[in-house]
């Protein structure tokens, strides 16, 4: 389901690191639930798949492409 | 190669594109993984998609997302539209195409955003999936033919 906040603490995690992973990973997937940071990964789908390996489905995890500034996705 | 083809009249302004129809389902890893917890799934049902070259990545309408209980990955990404900026979620799910032969695809990222009232399809195919094919748009056939 579409919640918003799902994701505030994992977030924050990201945010927390943002700089230091943009030099050392920039261009990956990293996924998180709660602090925990499972890893990065070349694709979203290999981030996805490590994501639920290791957390599940009962809680949400995220999944994020580590960029310096948020892309914005175009659609016309 | 198969192909698939499709009905599309570009000179009838009422046509809201080249569309598909496609299943768009949680992946396969998630349902499996839920139901063995005792989550459920709602059944899968089919729905309209249309061939947008001009969306980067392929965009459901929250509607159906939320009907469709797709696991969410991320929030408050932007996609812009027409100049208007939208908030979206992220999901990871899966995408099938039936009654074709192409492949389905699982996991795939899925945002979801608002689609107020469009009434023709529930999907936005980009080209994050669109760049898989090889497409042949035909005006003068009024038909677009998919090869994989």
């Amino acid at each position: 389901m579409a919640r918003t906040g799902q994701f505030s603490a994992e977030l924050k995690v990201f945010e927390r690191h943002r700089d230091e992973w943009v030099r050392s990973h920039p261009g990956q997937y990293v996924a998180i639930q709660g602090d925990v940071v499972e890893g990065f990964f070349e694709t979203y789908a290999e981030a996805f798949k490590a994501g639920l390996s290791a957390f599940g489905v009962r809680r949400g995890f995220l999944v994020k492409q580590v960029w310096t500034t948020e892309p914005v996705y175009l659609v016309s | 190669m198969l192909s698939v083809q499709l009905h599309w009249d570009p000179f009838d302004q009422l046509d809201p594109g080249p569309c598909i129809n496609v299943v768009v389902t949680n992946s396969q890893d998630v349902i499996r993984a839920g139901r063995s917890i005792g989550l459920e799934y709602p059944e899968p049902r089919p729905m309209r998609a249309l061939l947008d070259t001009g969306a980067s990545v392929t965009v459901i309408s929250k509607k159906f997302a939320d009907h469709s209980r797709l696991f969410q990955t991320n929030e408050g990404s932007e996609i812009t539209a027409i100049g208007a900026t939208h908030r979206c979620g992220e999901h990871a799910g899966a995408i099938s195409f039936p009654g074709t032969s192409l492949r389905a695809l699982d996991p795939i990222r899925i945002l979801s955003a608002d689609f107020p009232g469009e009434r023709h399809y529930a999907i936005l195919i980009g080209r994050d999936i669109l760049r898989n094919w090889l497409i042949v748009f035909d005006g003068r056939s009024k038909c677009v033919t998919i090869t994989e």
